[in-house]
């Protein structure tokens, strides 16, 4: 009876945007008499952060400080459509018609300021609040000044809109699966690497250390991405090791319906984490950005699971690999079949062995 | 200070951390009623006599609802891509899983909708339950669905995703070994700390306004408007801030009875679950069955790979068929595989419909591809993350679904962890790029599946 | 019976049963502690109950008969913080926020009460507190951060513990 420590390690992808796309995202900005900046998008917050990311991109884009953005998707009177935020699409979906708005307002702030400066626009640029001639700083005018002619002297009120959409890719041969169009934006990679410690006694596992590595396409906000990348890790040491809504399935006894019976990781349970990021820009996504937030906690339930054979040499598949699991396959300490160079795992979990209809997977000689 | 790239203060970190950030359940409406709900004891049954009568006759019972009451029972999350309805909004005739909502009541406080909810009279047959996904194709199964116990609604009128690519009989006769494997992972709850709540209130110009903790408000907009038959002009949803989703919350829970319930008694209508509603009976994550067989050179070439996946989908199709969709399209994960076979099918069960959660139809493919390619390594001999670098997808690879992977990072992530671990590569792997294949990197049987390396 | 919360007294009318949750939420209107899970279980209820952290949702508030009662309102405002809120907003430690309140106040009895930077130390006062978004990587370095005594430029958040960018590669 030991504790035996292993490594396992993992390497995956996923796709930014709904699939097969069709999923559109809207914004629409006005700009106050003194310059400051309203955004309205109907992109849910729901902690990721997409209130600041989206005030950040329009305040690059435009080119102001990020405190004179108010961002607004409280409502859908003021707001316009956004798909939602899931399928890792809130940054680069609809940041993207963000980014769309502001360039339209960025060009009508310039055209103001080319009439004020008498200067061609597109000699023009917007640096920290003011606008300036390229290649001679000194004539300039400020965002609010702007902002204030177009209010008082043109008669004008500056906005601009931005809608994005990557259109529906359909599957134009069901029998194969191929689309007529690319079914995704930008995909997004990553590694993980599990280090775990295995009590075979009671099968408990502790998982002592997690490298990671993400390729973001680009930090629009670096504290954003770590806490994705930190509260996924702790999501897939959930599914790697703790959480079933079911445990016994697939019986639907004994489901637990408190968290005293439900086990969600606790701050106990995180191992310490080593995350490296990557930034290798997507082609079309704001400035660079893939969307990060959901493939965090893909790549350890397979990275533990790796990790526990190391450990102690035997392949767990039904997640969560808990001590019961751990113990139960110490105990068979099953071999694959064999059956020249075919090697058949897990025949008891099989339809082939458990179904008796005519969907399988089977493999012949 | 640049603003893209910069750590600026998080938008609403001052709010959150005076504890001023307004949720759904922190508006304060006078006059609120308070919902619950009759939810179904049984897994599987005909319902024989619904009577909500004494209920309604309660003092302080403001509004009760059952299937009747809705102008369009069912609405499918996913009508729009052609993907039809099956789940109605309350229950109507028989129930399909434990939890399932029959019948719900507005009331001045907690205690009196619970006792009119108490005081419903339901009559119940009993059916025998299917939970196995694994024995749903068997001909003595219970039958859930009168169309069966499986989707059958995809392009072409099939029953089953399928991919194909490739020659998968001469990969599979090439092969030196042939791995087989099976996985499954757990069903999830998503356990936000804020549980599903919305807040309705009737206005004097017949809007109703919807307060919401939806992640999607124009999505959860589309399906009040479509089971309510509104034209959008008729409601406002609130929200925006949410206390957690993780992709529970693209299911429209409450908002839509809430509505109902607000125009039936005139009065603003608060919906919040209770952990023990949000643990048993909101959807989850569905549990995956994954068996894949892999067909290998003994020097760690993957040749073809055909892949049966069975996605329980619960009582009701919901997002499955997209998330099995998803599923099939990355179910070779981070790697050139040139011959392929999937046949995945979304299952129903007697269990609360399964949803989408953060990775939705890719986190289960993660961990069965990845599981079993370490496997194989093992199997083999073959160093693990050498295996991976190997066939790691690279620019001008192609999909199962046979589109060009442009920026793929997969041999960088890989390199990188390698390094980090201090783990012993040859010079060849290590010098490694996600440029084009070449050389030794293009084998005779990954040279048909090179497409363009030019961007989509 | 009277309470007083956050310094204010106040005369309460619920029923003596009713959970001080409910008492602060429905009859007070402070509505920063959360109804997380009502069993106990999560801790976006917890209040200082005579400066120590207390599950709210579990407390009828004929118990807390006389006590001074601490919510996040009584620990600062926006523009005079405590150093735990500072903390807070400068490590992103709260990303939904609905477990924000109890996690903080928490955190402030475990500083007040001499708490150290040591993380097994934090972990062990403020576990049983559920965060499911940040895999408490944020929270642990903010509470280490005030235990430390830190001072937060409000400008800036906190670069990451353990994060390495090597930017773009091939």
């Amino acid at each position: 009876m030991a504790v035996h420590k292993g490594r396992g390690f993992a390497a995956i992808e996923y796709p930014t945007g709904m699939n097969q796309n069709g999923d559109p995202s809207q914004a629409w900005i006005k700009v106050k008499p003194d310059g400051r900046i309203d955004v309205f998008a109907g992109t849910s917050d729901i902690g990721n952060g997409s209130k600041t990311i989206q005030s950040q991109i329009v305040a690059e884009t435009i080119g102001v400080p990020y405190e004179w953005i108010t961002y607004d998707n409280s409502n859908t009177d003021s707001s316009p459509v956004c798909t939602g935020t899931f399928a890792s699409r809130a940054t680069f979906v609809a940041g993207k018609a963000a980014e769309k708005a502001a360039l339209a307002v960025r060009a009508r702030i310039l055209e103001i300021a080319g009439k004020e400066l008498e200067i061609d626009p597109a000699d023009l640029e917007i640096v920290d609040g003011e606008v300036l001639a390229k290649g001679a700083p000194q004539k300039k005018i400020s965002v609010s000044d702007v902002a204030a002619a177009a209010t008082w002297t043109y008669g004008e009120l500056i906005t601009g809109t931005g809608a994005q959409l990557k259109p529906y890719a359909s599957i134009v041969e069901p029998e194969t699966g191929k689309v007529d169009l690319s079914p995704h934006s930008a995909i997004s990679y990553a590694s993980c690497a599990a280090e775990v410690e295995v009590d075979d006694e009671t099968g408990i596992i502790t998982v002592l250390r997690l490298w990671q590595c993400y390729d973001v396409g680009k930090s629009i906000n670096p504290t954003l991405v770590e806490g994705q990348i930190e509260g996924g890790a702790m999501q897939g040491l959930g599914l790697g090791i703790l959480e079933n809504c079911y445990p016994y399935y697939p019986s639907v006894e004994h489901r637990g319906g408190e968290f005293g019976s439900y086990l969600t990781p606790g701050m106990e349970d995180m191992p310490q984490i080593d995350t490296i990021i990557i930034e290798n820009p997507s082609a079309d996504g704001p400035y660079g950005a893939k969307g990060i937030g959901e493939m965090a906690n893909n790549a350890q339930p397979p990275a533990i699971a790796s990790a526990v054979f190391d450990a102690v040499g035997v392949w767990v598949t039904e997640l969560p690999i808990t001590p019961e699991r751990v113990l139960r396959a110490l105990e068979a300490n099953a071999e694959p079949r064999r059956i020249g160079k075919l090697v058949i795992f897990d025949e008891e979990l099989s339809i082939n062995t458990v179904g008796n209809g005519p969907v399988k997977l089977e493999v012949l000689v | 200070m640049k603003a893209v790239g910069a750590r600026v203060p998080r938008y609403d970190g001052v709010a959150h951390a005076t504890g001023r950030t307004e949720f759904v359940d922190d508006v304060r409406v006078p006059g609120t009623l308070w919902v619950k709900a009759l939810r179904s004891p049984s897994h599987h049954a005909d319902i024989t006599r619904l009577d909500v009568s004494a209920a309604v006759a309660m003092k302080g019972v403001r509004a009760v609802i059952t299937a009747d009451d809705v102008p369009l029972l069912e609405y499918g999350h996913l009508s729009a891509l052609g993907i039809p309805a099956d789940e109605p909004l309350l229950a109507k005739g028989e129930v399909r899983y434990k939890g399932q909502p029959i019948a719900v009541v507005a009331a001045d406080d907690e205690e009196i909708a619970q006792a009119a909810v108490d005081a419903i009279g339901l009559d119940l047959t009993e059916k025998p339950a299917l939970f196995d996904i694994r024995k749903a194709f068997d001909a003595d199964a219970p039958r859930i669905h009168q169309w069966g116990n499986w989707y059958t609604h995809f392009e072409g009128g099939m029953d089953r995703r399928q991919i194909r690519k490739g020659n998968i009989e001469d990969a599979f006769d090439k092969a030196d070994v042939i791995v087989q494997g099976v996985y499954r992972p757990a069903a999830i709850e998503h356990v936000p700390l804020e549980t599903q709540v919305s807040l309705v209130v009737p206005e004097a110009n017949g809007r109703l306004t919807i307060y919401s903790c939806t992640q999607a408000l124009y999505f959860s907009m589309g399906v009040v408007a479509a089971h309510l038959q509104l034209p959008l002009n008729k409601l406002k949803f609130v929200g925006g801030t949410v206390g957690g989703g993780f992709g529970g919350k693209v299911d429209t829970a409450t908002e839509t009875i809430c509505a109902l319930l607000a125009q039936k008694s005139g009065r603003p209508v608060k919906w919040r679950w209770t952990r023990e509603e949000e643990f048993l009976c909101s959807s989850t994550r569905a549990p995956w069955h994954m068996e894949i067989a892999d067909a290998v050179t003994k020097d760690g070439w993957i040749l073809g790979r055909k892949m049966l996946t069975l996605h329980d989908s619960g009582a009701y199709s919901r997002f499955s068929p997209y998330g099995l969709t998803k599923h099939s399209f990355h179910h070779t994960g981070a790697y050139s595989i040139p011959n392929l076979e999937f046949d995945g099918y979304v299952v129903y069960t007697n269990r609360v419909p399964t949803t989408a959660m953060r990775g939705f139809g890719v986190t289960s493919v993660s961990f069965a591809t990845e599981t079993h390619l370490s496997r194989i390594a093992h199997e083999l001999g073959v160093d693990p993350f050498e295996l991976r670098l190997k066939n790691a997808n690279r620019i001008g690879d192609t999909s199962p679904n046979q589109i060009a992977y442009t920026d793929p990072s997969t041999v960088p992530t890989i390199l990188a962890i390698a390094n980090a671990l201090g783990h012993k590569l040859t010079p060849d792997y290590r010098a490694m790029t996600r440029d084009p294949r070449s050389g030794d990197l293009l084998p005779e049987h990954l040279v048909a599946q090179i497409g363009s390396t030019e961007g989509h | 019976m009277n309470l007083s919360v956050n310094g204010v007294p106040h005369n309460i009318e619920s029923a003596p049963l009713t959970s001080l949750l409910d008492v602060l939420r429905e009859e007070l209107q402070i509505t920063s502690a959360k109804a997380g899970c009502e069993q106990g279980g999560c801790g976006a209820c917890t209040v200082l109950i005579d400066g120590e952290p207390q599950r709210s949702c579990l407390t009828p508030v004929v118990a807390v008969e006389g006590a001074e009662i601490t919510t996040v309102e009584g620990l600062g405002t926006p523009n005079d913080l405590a150093p735990v809120q500072q903390a807070f907003t400068h490590h992103y430690a709260a990303q939904c926020g609905f477990c924000t309140s109890g996690m903080m106040l928490a955190a402030h009895a475990y500083v007040e009460h001499g708490g150290t930077e040591d993380r097994e130390a934090i972990q062990d006062a403020l576990g049983g507190h559920v965060c499911r978004c940040t895999g408490y990587v944020k929270i642990i370095d903010a509470v280490a951060a005030v235990a430390r005594g830190d001072s937060f430029d409000a400008t800036l958040t906190a670069a990451g513990t353990r994060m390495t960018n090597l930017g773009g590669v091939a």
